[in-house]
C-alpha cells in the first residue's frame, strides 16, 4: 500500500480524532474489568472508608468506595490505588531466618521451631518479663486480641504494647481521664449537624481526606458553618476555614484555657449542663482533688487573651472570636489528631479541649462532639478495644485494677490471680529494654525501626544480639526486617477475612477476596500455631480461624460497656459495619454514647439525660491543667521547632504507598518546610538542600520554601525510609499516656 | 490575502511556538521538575507531581484544577491521567474514561446518572472536570483566596 505524506497526515489525524472522542474504549478495556466485588475497609487511616474490591482471576485489579458505607462510595488517592499494593512485586513469600547474617528462606516448621525454642529458652531463664510482643493498628482485631490473650494469659506477660502508643495513647488518656472510657462518645454523622468545626492540632485534609470532604461539603452547603483551624502550618485544611490560629507548636493548653475564660467571662457557658453533669478537679502532688467551678473559673482567668496572646503567638481577637465561635454556634464539633496526642501533655490537651464542650454543653448532642481522629485503620477496633496495651485489658479494664484482671481470669478460665499485677513496658521503655531485660520480642504488622522516636537510640537495641526479633510482615523492605532473627510472611489485608474498627467505633467486616501470595498465612494461623508450640494451653487458643476469634471477643465484650455481641460475623458481612455498644443482635448500633435513649447502656428510666458511667459517681471531669512548654523548646543553639507529620500520598512508613507508581513517583523523598522569612535570612532557597540538625542528629533534604510553616517552625514527613527523621525526634514522653513528644524537638537548619 | 501577509502570520506563529517551547525549556527556575529544567513530558523521578510543572506549563488548566473541588480535596492530576510514563497502576491518558477514573469515588453518582440520562461514556460532558461547572465556589471560603483579595 503506497501512502503520500499528504494522505498519511490525512489518516494520522482522523485516527487522532478518533481517540480523542473514544478514549474509553480504548484504555478500559472490558476483559480486564473485575469479575467479583468483594466488600471490605481500606487498609489507610482510622477513617475507616468502606471499599469493595474488584476481583479478575484470582486478583486484586480494581478498588472503588462502599456506597453503604460512612464514605459513601468516595475514597481519597491512597484508597484508590490500593491494588498496586496487594500486587507488589516484593511481598514476603516465605518463611526468612537470619544465617550468617543474611535472611534465608526456610520452611515454616523451622522457622517456627526457632522462634518457640528461643522464646521458651528466655521464659524459662528469664522469666515472663523478658518477652514482649510489639502490635500495630494495622493488624486486625481479632489478631490483637489473639496475641494479647497469649501473652498475657497465655504467657502471663504484660509486655504487650503497639504501635497505637506512639500514636493514640494520649487521646485514650483523655478520654478516661474525664469520661472514665476511652473512645468517643460521637460519630462522623455529627459532621452532617455540626455548625461550628474546631479543628486543633490536626491536618484532616491530609490525614483523614474523606473525613475533609464531609466538613467542607457541609461548609459548602450551609455558609452559615464556621471552621476554626488551629495549627502552628497553613495546611491545606486551612483552606476552608474562616478563622485559621497559626499557634506557636506547644502553646494550645494556654489557647483552650483563654477560650474557656472568654466563654464564663462572656456568660456563654452552659451552668445547667456543666453544673449537673461534671466535676472539677485538679492534681495537687499526684494527688486528684476535687475542685468547684468557682476555683476552675479563677482558675482560666490566669489566662486572659493578652497574656495568652503572648504565650501562643496567636492575636488576643483571635483568641476571642474562636472562644465565642466555639460557644455561639448551636453545635460544635471537634476535631483533633496527632498535634495534641504527640505531646508530653498530651493527655491534658485532650482534657482541655474535653473542658470546652463540657463547660458549653456541647457534647453527646447530634453535632456536638468532642472527637479524636485516629491515624491508624484499627487502633480503636483492634488495640485500645481489646486492650493490648501495657496497662489495659479488654473492654476498657485496666491492669492495675485487681478486680477488672480477676474479672479477664474469670472469663478467659484462668486461675485466679495469675494475670501479672503490674503493667507490662511501654514502648519507648520496652525498646529501651530490649537486649537487656527485654530478650524476645515479636513484632506483629508494623516497622518501628523507622517509626520510633529518636530511633538511632533504640535500633542500637534492635542490634544486639542478646536480643531474638521475630516479624510477622508482608512487605520485604520493611526497615523492620533488617534487625529480624525471624520473619513471617503475612496475607495482607483483603487476603484474609477480619474486623477493622475505624474512629466512630465502627466495627466493619474485610471479607477475604484473593489468596495470599506464596506460602504467607493469616497472621491468626500464625499466632495460633506459635502459642501452641510455646506450650500455651491449647485451651486458651481453641481457634480454627478469624471468625472462631471474634466470637470470643464478642462474647468476652458482652460483660464490658462495649458490648457488642449483637454483631455477628453473618450481620458484619450483610452490613458495611456498625457502632457499639451494640449489644444485641436486633440493636441498630449507638450513635451517640452517655446519652439517654441513645446509649443502650443507660436505662431508658434513668432520670438523667446524660450519664457519664465510665465514672463512679456518673459525671465527667472538668480538669484544671496548667500550660507547660515542651520538654525541649528551641534555644539559641537550636532554634526552630521540628515538627514531623504527614502528606497525603504517603502513609506512615511508605511500606505500602511507596509500591504505588503513581504516589511513589509525586513523593518519592522527603523534604523540609521552611518559612520563607527565615529562608531569605538564612540564604536559602527552593530546593535547595540543607541541613535539618537536633542534639541526636542530622539529616540533608531538600528545602521547600513557602508560608506554610510559621516562621521558626520546620515540618518534614516520615515516610521516607532514607531519610530517617525519626533520628532527629526526641523521646520524651507524657506523663499519663506514655506518648512521645513527636511533634515537638529543638533544631537548627543550615545551608549545605 | 496575500503571500507577504500569509508569510507574516506563519512567522508570527512560528515565533509563539518558538517564545512557548523556550519557555518550557527555560524558563523554570525553583525546585523539583523545574530545577532540573527538563523539557515538558520528560520522564522523570518526579513525574506525578504534576502540579509543580503544570502550574507553569498550563497555568490555567493547573489554577482550575487547584480551585475545584479536587484540588481542594487533593484529589491529584494522577489518580484519574496516570503517569506520563504509562507504567503506573493507572492508564495514562488526557481524557480518562469513566470507568477507570470516576467509578472508583462515583459508582452510586454514575448510577443515578445513568438511570436518568442514559449510559454515556464520559462524564465531563456535563460535569466538566477543568471547567467552572464542576469547580463553583468550591466549599465557598477559603483562606488562600482571602489571602489574594
Amino acid at each position: 500500500m503506497s501512502l503520500t505524506r499528504r494522505d498519511f497526515i490525512k489518516y494520522s489525524a482522523v485516527m487522532a480524532a478518533f481517540a480523542l472522542l473514544d478514549p474509553a474504549r480504548a484504555t478500559a478495556a472490558p476483559d480486564q474489568g473485575p469479575q467479583t466485588w468483594v466488600k471490605g475497609v481500606c487498609r489507610y487511616c482510622g477513617t475507616g472508608c468502606g471499599v469493595m474490591v474488584g476481583v479478575r482471576d484470582g486478583k486484586v485489579v480494581m478498588v472503588k468506595g462502599d456506597p453503604n458505607n460512612h464514605n459513601k462510595g468516595l475514597l481519597c488517592l491512597k484508597g484508590a490505588l490500593l491494588p498496586a499494593v496487594v500486587n507488589a512485586p516484593d511481598r514476603l513469600t516465605r518463611p526468612l531466618v537470619r544465617k550468617n547474617g543474611q535472611l534465608t528462606p526456610v520452611t515454616w516448621d523451622e522457622a517456627l521451631t526457632l522462634t518457640a525454642a528461643r522464646f521458651k529458652d528466655v521464659l524459662e531463664k528469664h522469666g515472663p518479663k523478658a518477652v514482649a510482643y510489639y502490635g500495630s493498628g494495622q493488624a486486625l482485631t481479632e489478631e490483637s486480641y489473639l496475641a494479647n490473650k497469649i501473652f498475657k494469659a497465655g504467657l502471663r506477660s504484660n509486655n504487650v504494647d503497639g504501635n497505637p502508643r506512639l500514636c493514640m495513647a494520649s487521646a485514650v488518656g483523655g478520654y478516661t481521664t474525664t469520661f472514665g472510657k476511652d473512645e468517643p462518645m460521637g460519630c462522623y454523622e455529627d459532621m452532617d449537624a455540626a455548625t461550628c468545626f474546631f479543628v486543633i492540632g490536626s491536618n484532616t485534609s491530609e490525614c483523614h481526606p474523606v473525613l475533609f470532604r464531609r466538613l467542607a461539603a457541609r461548609k459548602q452547603a450551609d455558609p452559615n458553618v464556621k471552621v476554626i483551624v488551629v495549627d502552628p502550618r497553613l495546611t491545606n485544611t486551612a483552606r476552608i476555614a474562616d478563622l485559621h490560629l497559626p499557634i506557636i507548636p506547644g502553646t494550645d493548653l494556654a489557647l483552650m484555657n483563654a477560650m474557656a475564660h472568654v466563654i464564663i467571662s462572656e456568660e456563654m457557658d452552659d451552668p445547667r449542663f456543666h453544673g449537673k453533669y461534671a466535676v472539677f478537679r485538679q492534681m495537687v502532688d499526684g494527688k486528684p482533688e476535687e475542685r468547684s467551678f468557682d476555683d476552675y473559673r479563677a482558675f482560666v482567668a490566669q489566662y486572659p487573651p493578652e497574656k495568652a496572646a503572648e504565650i501562643t503567638g496567636v492575636p488576643a481577637a483571635s483568641i476571642v472570636a474562636a472562644a465565642k465561635l466555639f460557644a455561639s454556634s448551636s453545635a460544635t464539633m471537634s476535631l483533633w489528631c496527632m498535634g495534641l496526642n504527640q505531646r508530653i501533655q498530651g493527655v491534658w490537651a485532650n482534657n482541655l479541649v474535653h473542658n470546652l464542650h463540657l463547660l458549653t454543653g456541647k457534647i453527646c448532642k447530634p453535632g456536638s462532639t468532642s472527637f479524636s481522629l485516629t491515624g491508624q485503620p484499627n487502633a480503636c477496633g483492634g488495640v485500645r478495644d481489646t486492650g493490648s496495651l501495657a496497662h489495659l485489658l479488654p473492654g476498657g479494664r485496666v491492669i492495675a485494677n485487681k478486680a477488672h484482671r480477676n474479672e479477664m481470669e474469670k472469663i478467659w478460665g484462668i486461675p485466679q490471680d495469675s494475670i501479672a499485677p503490674e503493667p507490662g513496658l511501654f514502648t519507648t521503655a520496652m525498646f529501651g529494654a530490649l537486649g537487656d531485660s527485654v530478650k524476645a520480642m515479636l513484632v506483629l504488622c508494623t516497622n518501628p525501626a523507622q517509626s520510633l522516636p529518636n530511633v538511632r537510640k533504640y535500633a542500637a537495641n534492635l542490634r544486639k544480639d542478646t536480643k531474638f526479633l521475630a516479624v510477622i510482615e508482608a512487605f520485604g523492605d520493611a526497615e523492620t526486617l533488617k534487625y529480624a532473627d525471624v520473619v513471617f510472611p503475612a496475607a495482607f489485608w483483603c487476603e484474609r477475612d477480619g474486623v477493622y474498627g475505624c474512629g466512630e467505633r465502627r466495627y466493619a467486616l474485610i471479607e477475604k477476596a484473593v489468596d495470599p501470595p506464596g506460602e504467607a498465612r493469616p497472621s491468626v494461623d500464625i499466632l495460633v500455631d506459635l502459642a501452641l508450640r510455646l506450650g500455651v494451653d491449647p485451651k486458651l487458643v481453641p481457634f480454627k480461624n478469624a471468625s472462631d476469634v471474634w466470637d470470643e471477643w464478642r462474647e468476652v465484650s458482652s460483660h464490658s460497656a462495649y458490648n457488642f455481641k449483637g454483631m455477628t460475623r453473618e450481620r458484619l458481612r450483610k452490613t458495611s459495619g456498625l457502632l457499639w455498644p451494640c449489644p444485641t443482635e436486633d440493636h441498630p448500633g449507638t450513635k451517640i454514647r452517655y446519652a439517654r435513649g441513645e446509649d443502650p447502656n443507660i436505662p431508658a428510666d434513668h432520670p438523667d439525660k446524660f450519664v457519664f458511667y465510665g465514672n463512679p459517681n456518673g459525671k465527667a471531669i472538668m480538669w484544671l491543667r496548667p500550660h507547660k512548654p515542651a520538654a525541649e523548646p528551641p534555644d539559641a543553639a537550636y532554634p526552630f521547632v521540628l515538627t514531623t507529620g504527614r502528606v497525603i500520598d504517603q502513609w506512615h512508613t511508605g511500606t505500602m504507598t511507596g509500591k504505588v507508581p503513581e504516589i511513589h513517583k509525586a513523593f518519592p523523598a522527603a523534604f523540609v518546610e521552611v518559612n520563607q522569612e527565615d529562608a531569605k535570612r538564612l540564604g536559602i532557597a527552593n530546593g535547595d538542600t540543607v541541613r535539618l540538625e537536633t542534639r541526636r542528629g542530622s539529616v540533608d533534604l531538600p528545602a521547600r520554601v513557602g508560608e506554610i510553616c510559621r516562621p521558626g517552625l520546620v515540618f518534614t514527613p516520615f515516610y521516607d525510609a532514607k531519610k530517617l527523621v525519626n533520628e532527629l525526634t526526641v523521646d520524651a514522653i507524657d506523663d499519663i499516656s506514655k506518648q512521645p513528644e513527636f511533634k515537638i524537638c529543638a533544631a537548627k537548619v543550615a545551608k549545605v | 490575502m496575500n503571500k507577504r501577509t500569509w508569510l507574516l502570520v506563519v512567522l508570527g506563529l512560528a515565533v509563539l511556538v518558538a517564545a512557548y517551547f523556550s519557555y518550557l525549556t527555560l524558563g523554570f527556575t525553583g525546585t523539583r521538575c523545574e530545577g532540573a529544567k527538563v523539557r515538558h513530558g520528560e520522564v522523570t523521578d518526579e513525574q506525578g507531581d504534576c502540579y509543580a510543572c503544570h502550574r507553569k506549563a498550563t497555568p490555567k488548566v493547573a489554577q482550575d484544577w487547584f480551585e475545584s473541588k479536587h484540588g481542594m480535596l487533593l484529589v491529584k492530576c494522577y489518580v484519574c491521567h496516570g503517569l506520563p510514563d504509562g507504567k503506573g497502576s493507572v492508564p495514562f491518558s488526557a481524557n480518562p474514561s469513566a470507568e477507570v477514573a470516576c467509578q472508583r469515588c462515583h459508582a452510586p453518582a454514575m448510577q443515578r446518572m445513568a438511570e436518568k440520562f442514559g449510559v454515556r461514556d464520559h462524564c465531563d460532558g456535563c460535569h466538566g472536570f477543568h471547567a467552572n461547572s464542576l469547580h463553583h465556589e468550591a466549599f465557598t471560603k477559603s483562606v488562600s483566596k482571602e489571602k489574594a483579595e
